[in-house]
């Protein structure tokens, strides 16, 4: 019996001591000193890397990573890539789990505002609070960004947490300027001019539109021009429609469905829901389809797939006053976040000073086409040319200022994409009704 | 009498302690996390070690059953989990009796027709979505074409939330039919040839040999297979992901809880992680197979006993 007593002691033992390694891991940090010793003393050590797919910025990376590890032989980069819409959830994953010190972030954005009732702070801030971000304040490197671009993308609570890496836009159309010079057709400045483009491409068999409709989301951004040509302030749509001043099927809105469902069923080609988002720039390329309505990431990719192929950017014409679509609408886009329990603290800031060295951020910006958040920079690409007279225009658009109250149902937002033959829908009023019903919803239930 | 082989006295406990391991991995492998579900969906956790978590009582219980129009979504993805269910457990169900007889027969190429059938199961999901993926591609996949040669067209698992719902329950039935039929090929094997060959002398035609003979013996695989197909597709989500992502009115509740436990992205928008709520849905949907699944398996067992005494 005594051996029986003391084998049971062993196994409770080693089962304690099992559930004490799994519930080692530090508690996380921000507050850790985060001085860097000198790199002779530095130990080896391999930085882990997480960015999200995007082709042309991981190919930068790729060779970024290279030349850093040339330059600090006891760093070696171990870069992974995911699809983008799963990185919220690899990021919590690998942060929680300390299994990475560099994380590719999304700026932060769609914060509860004073009147948003009854909504869920944003996973960045649920992030920063539970204290997996490292705070980066007083970084040197801080220095060579706009200090608007980190108050307003990596900023909480006085204290900075991310670099931003620049913005996009989301609400433009790239055209193929030999299509529309071989059917006569003038860049389309009006909705007009756009309907009648189309129908000029539609008759000569040519697809008018395309989207990398595959990941969903690409269907409808394409038409954010259709909202920002009425809402120009898209922080004043957000907080009209929390309050009830704007309704989604009051008769200003309902202006903005019809075109929505011209653009779905008459402008956007059949079967782009089956596109995956990094195929659609080689589509467009290939010259098979007049227009490619996305973001401005995209161009690089498209100069990729076939440099020789000729075309430009516009907004997105949503009204027929040229005056009204002279927007370009979009976000800060990337960033770059360090794991506050990360052992390669000083690796992770050598990383990204390097990266913000105003040489290899020029080489980003115009790798990747962002419009550059460091003073010094430029994009020099095409797109950059193409953006350059719109940019006093440039606004942040709705999605990154909607927060959906609680109880609000699916259809609470003013997507193309639910017109068939992408969603359920056919008739315009009866969309706009239902998406008003669903916001209004929510709004009811959050009072 | 049988002897008690694990000796006298306190030595009779023996067995116990040779338990213990094999228990303590279950409560912590398995029964620890489902009552630690339990235990989450009372709180507002989002899933991010170290954030503050608060007891909220049955909030998330009323929001996902009473709160505005989301709950009469979640009613919806309720009816269209049994939706689900009822189509591909009764689709697979046949489909697989019907193949399993097939390549019961004695004829060449049996095995070759039983791995075929079979092969889907051992393919994950990620790339039985990527078959399907390009065999529905809508710009000139082979099913697109299929469609055009008859003057149709679809955006398949890009179109209406209802045509995309319908091409997942195809792809849940293709992927797992194997399954149904192995087991039905293994019980159709238990049955004695001379059973056949003494109806075959009495002169029973095919359906009498079918209903009188093989359906009877095969009670026990068909209990297992509806078991298995009900609760298989209750629990489904991972095919509505890879194939269609989050799309309004395609989600089924597993998928639900999926996609509130780690923020559906829509655009560039991503919203936050809602463990704590999306383990209260989850506790619905173990209600909701817990019933289905007690109430199919008492009517099979009182079947099984009816029939095979």
């Amino acid at each position: 019996m005594r051996k029986t007593l003391y084998s049971l002691a062993i196994l409770l033992v080693s089962l304690s001591m099992v559930l004490s390694a799994c519930a080692s891991q530090a508690t996380p940090s921000p507050e850790a000193e985060v001085e860097a010793p000198p790199e002779e003393t530095m130990e080896e050590v391999t930085l882990r890397v997480l960015v999200h797919q995007n082709p042309p910025m991981v190919e930068f990376m790729e060779a970024f990573n290279q030349k850093f590890m040339e330059k600090h032989p006891n760093v070696t980069v171990d870069m992974s890539v995911v699809n983008a819409n799963d990185l919220a959830t690899v990021t919590q994953t690998r942060l929680t789990a300390n299994d990475v010190d560099v994380v590719d972030m999304f700026a932060f954005t769609n914060a509860a505002l004073p009147y948003m009732k009854n909504v869920e702070p944003p996973n960045w801030q649920t992030l920063i609070e539970a204290g997996y971000l490292l705070d980066i304040s007083g970084q040197p490197f801080l220095n060579n960004y706009y200090p608007a671009s980190i108050a307003d993308a990596g900023t909480y609570n006085g204290k900075v947490y991310q670099i931003n890496l620049g913005t996009v836009s989301y609400s433009g159309i790239y055209y193929n300027k030999a299509l529309f010079t071989e059917y006569n057709l003038a860049v389309p400045t009006t909705w007009d001019e756009l309907v009648t483009a189309c129908e000029t491409f539609t008759a000569a068999d040519i697809p008018c539109m395309t989207a990398g409709g595959k990941d969903g989301w690409p269907i409808f951004v394409g038409a954010y021009g259709l909202i920002g040509s009425l809402y120009p302030d898209q922080a004043a749509l957000v907080e009209g429609l929390w309050t009830g001043s704007i309704k989604w099927n009051d008769a200003k809105s309902m202006e903005m469905w019809d075109k929505m469902k011209v653009y779905a069923q008459n402008m956007m080609e059949p079967g782009a829901s089956g596109i995956a988002g990094d195929a659609a720039p080689g589509r467009f390329a290939s010259g098979a389809v007049a227009m490619f309505s996305g973001g401005t990431w995209y161009a690089a990719a498209i100069e990729a797939a076939e440099p020789d192929f000729e075309w430009g950017y516009i907004p997105f014409p949503g009204s027929d006053n040229p005056e009204d679509n002279k927007y370009l609408f979009g976000k800060y886009d990337q960033g770059w976040v360090i794991a506050a329990n990360s052992p390669n603290t000083e690796a992770a800031l050598m990383y990204l000073a390097d990266f913000s060295e105003p040489a290899n951020y020029q080489e980003f910006a115009n790798t990747v086409g962002f419009f550059p958040t460091q003073p010094g920079a430029t994009l020099d690409t095409q797109i950059g040319q193409e953006v350059a007279p719109y940019l006093e225009n440039f606004r942040v658009g709705y999605e990154q200022y909607w927060v959906a109250p609680k109880g609000a149902g699916q259809y609470a937002n003013p997507w193309a994409s639910y017109f068939q033959p992408f969603g359920e829908f056919d008739d315009a009023q009866e969309l706009a009704d239902k998406v008003q019903e669903d916001l209004q919803s929510g709004l009811d239930a959050s009072q | 009498m049988m002897a008690y082989h694990f000796g006298r006295g306190r030595a009779r406990l023996s067995p116990y302690f040779f338990l213990i391991p094999g228990i303590l991995l279950y409560l912590i492998i398995a029964l620890g996390p489902s009552l630690a579900t339990s235990v989450f969906s009372f709180t507002d956790a989002t899933g991010i070690r170290g954030a503050p978590i608060h007891w909220i009582g049955l909030e998330n219980y009323r929001e996902f059953l009473l709160l505005g129009q989301a709950s009469r979504d979640n009613y919806a993805a309720l009816g269209r989990t049994l939706i689900f269910c009822f189509f591909v457990t009764t689709i697979q169900f046949g489909l697989g009796l019907l193949v399993a007889m097939l390549v019961n027969q004695r004829l060449k190429g049996t095995n070759f027709f039983r791995t075929l059938y079979f092969m889907p199961v051992i393919l994950g999901a990620v790339i039985q979505g990527l078959i399907w993926s390009l065999f529905l591609y809508p710009l000139g996949g082979p099913m697109d074409q299929i469609f055009e040669f008859f003057g149709k067209r679809s955006e398949f698992f890009g179109g209406p939330a209802s045509e995309a719902f319908g091409w997942v329950i195809v792809v849940q039935i293709w992927a797992n039919m194997g399954t149904t039929m192995v087991i039905f090929l293994a019980g159709l094997q238990t049955i004695p040839d001379e059973l056949y060959e003494a109806a075959q002398i009495d002169g029973a035609s095919g359906w009498q040999v079918f209903s009188n003979v093989t359906w009877p013996l095969l009670t026990p695989s068909v209990n297992t297979n509806l078991l298995l197909n009900i609760i298989g597709s209750l629990q489904a989500w991972q095919l509505f992901l890879v194939l269609i992502g989050y799309r309004n009115g395609t989600q089924v509740l597993g998928y639900l809880v999926y996609a509130q436990g780690f923020g559906q992205t829509s655009g560039s928008m991503v919203n936050p992680f809602r463990q704590g709520y999306a383990a209260a849905a989850s506790i619905v949907l173990f209600f909701l197979v817990l019933v289905l699944g007690m109430v199919t398996q008492t009517y099979l067992r009182r079947r099984e006993e009816r029939i095979l005494g």
